[in-house]
């Protein structure tokens, strides 16, 4: 791609201080990503991966201890006062749960109305006629605009939250978990929201989920994050079919089937244990304690990304052998 | 010719009052399990798939009036109009509960081997050292390495995994007939998902069980459960083998949920399938077919009357005259 990358994250770490006295929870460990304009790029990871927690310091939820993030170039650092807020702005987040990112006594109109007051917008009119566009963007019907946000579904909530958040004209949109708290039959309506907002609208989309299939569909790119780690990163047809991180290629074969015939055949290998403590991550490769490849070198020193292909690349020292499929940590676990 | 189903529901309708509204979330739902067969239940939120099974054991929230008619038994025993204290006695005894968030089903302030071996306490009358004994054992079944230690930590010294393999022990304890578990893996993540649905699995087949599987998810029932029933706004839409239902879904609800499910060969940045449409609320019952207004194949006939249950082949039953019998007959 030749075009500028729109948001770039350098070197990201964010740690909290853990209850053990001295120690520190290193959520988000030295992460770099890029997102191009109007891209929908995937992150997903396990529980307690970080990647929320990446998200949130993107747009300054929560502070980052090192690293920078440059929205269109500009370090975000650098700004203070009005101008951080200014950019800030074009950095938007759509939370996992619309009930709990409402307020209930607003009504649609109220909630969206606050939302252009902020960016500035001044005149009733011209606020009235962009909170009937944006209803009209979200797929609501403009009647809505009066009804209380707690009357409304989840799939319609979440439309408002979205709609809100495309107020202020965002150049990015973090969306953190954005379909998992509706019901199965609406969360394709939302996901299609989300590709007609990138292709009409240009926005760039970061979509943190679990929900590997979605992600594979709906995302371009895709990061794969470990323990506060990108571990593994690519063209997302490509990542899904040639994993080349042991954690990616189980982490896919851990997804089930819907079809009985497949899923029975499928006595696939499981996952061992559950993703270690981030206050006390373990020497070298983050994932050698629970990985089936895993050999002396892994826990000496942290694995170099490999470059795989165009545009995909791996942290791994077998990366190259599991991506030519000559090596598959699937393979070992069945044995 | 097997025996006679562990648990066998006929027709049974809840109506729950408050003290503002009244609501039938279950309207006349019929189906049965087996001893060593596993039952999912599957539908959206508000379909009525928790409070079937909670309601006729007395687990519903205070503050409501639940009114139950049609016929819910357990080995035999009519369990709609049993007193109270009767189904005190079979709540973790004849049937043990796995719930969905393992964190808020145990008692944060007590130590896994007491909350263990409590339950063996009350329901099998074990002295505190036997019930140890066997709460060393269930930790042992459900798979956690070093149980012994385990069994002097508190629940938030664990991951949410080893919480649900907990809460599994504790629903082990009572040596129950019937397992219900309700969204028992919607809190985990994909990777320990597998590891505890293949336990409960693995348990339900070693104990000779038999378990109800409550889930929004589709994908979860084809490697656990036997058989499902598919709710649709309190009424079961289809019912039938998970391996004919799933393959070959014939409820137009049931082939739009399947097929909203994102496959390996959809493109990427293709449209996702879905159904259109919001799910009814939760209200008074409805005349006809609640799922008209969303389905692509009603007719006029369908927003009149309610359409029955009526078997198809082998045993799939589908709620549908125009699936049934046409578009013309229908």
């Amino acid at each position: 791609m030749n075009l500028s990358p729109v948001l770039k994250v350098e070197n990201l770490q964010t740690r909290f201080k853990s209850v053990q006295r001295g120690k520190f929870v290193h959520a988000v460990d030295d992460v770099s990503i890029e997102l191009f304009p109007g891209e929908i790029v995937g992150l997903v990871g396990e529980s307690g991966c970080g990647k929320s927690t990446l998200g949130r310091s993107i747009v300054g939820l929560e502070k980052a201890t090192a690293g920078r993030v440059l929205l269109d170039g500009v370090d975000l650092s650098t700004l203070s006062g009005a101008a951080l807020r200014k950019s800030r702005r074009a950095l938007q987040y759509v939370f996992q749960d619309p009930y709990s990112s409402l307020n209930d006594r607003q009504t649609v109109g109220e909630a969206i109305d606050e939302a252009l007051i902020i960016d500035g917008l001044r005149d009733p009119t011209a606020r009235e006629r962009r909170t009937k566009e944006l209803l009209d963007q979200v797929g609501l019907v403009s009647v809505v605009k009066d009804r209380h946000t707690r009357e409304l579904s989840g799939g319609q909530r979440q439309r408002v939250a979205i709609a809100r958040s495309l107020a202020v004209n965002p150049r990015v949109l973090i969306c953190d978990e954005p379909v998992s708290a509706l019901d199965l039959s609406i969360r394709a309506q939302v996901m299609n929201l989300f590709l007609r907002l990138q292709k009409d609208l240009g926005v760039a989309c970061l979509f943190i989920a679990h929900d590997l299939a979605l992600v594979r569909q709906a995302a371009s790119r895709t990061y794969v994050m470990y323990l506060g780690k990108i571990v593994e990163h690519g063209p997302s047809q490509e990542l899904y079919d040639h994993p080349s991180h042991p954690y990616a290629q189980m982490l896919l074969a851990s997804a089930p089937e819907v079809d009985p015939r497949i899923e029975k055949s499928r006595r696939g290998p499981l996952m061992i244990g559950e993703i270690p403590s981030p206050t006390n991550p373990p020497s070298g490769c983050r994932f050698r304690t629970r990985c089936p490849l895993a050999v002396d070198a892994c826990a000496q020193a942290l694995p170099p990304a490999i470059s795989l292909s165009a545009d995909h690349d791996a942290s791994c020292l077998l990366a190259a052998e599991l991506h030519r499929g000559s090596r598959s940590a699937l393979a070992i676990q069945a044995a | 010719m097997r025996n006679e189903p562990l648990l066998s529901v006929s027709n049974l309708t809840v109506n729950l009052l408050t003290a503002k509204s009244a609501v039938r979330p279950v309207d006349g739902v019929s189906y049965s399990v087996r001893q060593g067969e596993c039952l999912a239940i599957v539908g959206e939120s508000g379909s009525g798939k928790t409070v079937m099974n909670f309601a006729p054991l007395g687990l519903m929230p205070t503050g409501v009036t639940t009114m139950l008619s049609g016929s819910v038994k357990l080995e035999g025993r009519e369990l709609i109009g049993l007193p109270e204290a009767e189904i005190q006695k079979l709540r973790g005894k004849s049937v043990g509960f796995i719930f969905q968030d393992p964190m808020s089903a145990l008692n944060p302030v007590r130590r896994i081997g007491r909350q263990i071996a409590e339950m063996a306490e009350l329901h099998l009358n074990m002295t505190p050292k036997a019930a140890e004994a066997r709460a060393l054992e269930l930790v042992k079944l459900v798979g956690i390495s070093d149980p012994a230690a385990r069994l002097r930590q508190y629940p938030h010294e664990l991951s949410g995994g080893l919480r649900q393999r907990v809460v599994i022990a504790i629903a082990l304890a009572g040596e129950p007939k019937l397992l219900i578990a309700d969204e028992p893996t919607t809190a985990l993540d994909v990777t320990v998902q597998a590891q505890i649905l293949r336990l409960l699995k693995d348990v339900q087949k070693r104990l000779n069980m038999a378990m109800v599987l409550i889930t929004h998810d589709m994908g979860v029932v084809a490697g656990a459960a036997d058989n499902i029933v598919v709710m649709y706004a309190a009424r079961a839409a289809e019912r039938g083998p998970v391996d004919t239902v799933l393959v070959n879904p014939r409820h137009p609800y049931t082939r739009g949920l399947i097929n909203a499910i994102p496959r390996r060969e959809d493109p990427v940045g293709a449209e996702f399938r879905g159904l259109p449409g919001l799910p009814p609320a939760l209200a008074a019952p409805f005349k006809g077919c609640a799922f008209t207004p969303r389905c692509d194949m009603a007719v006029p006939a369908c927003s009149l009357a309610r359409p029955p249950l009526e078997q198809v082949d082998g045993n799939v039953f589908v709620a549908c005259p125009v699936v049934n019998h046409g578009k013309v007959a229908a």
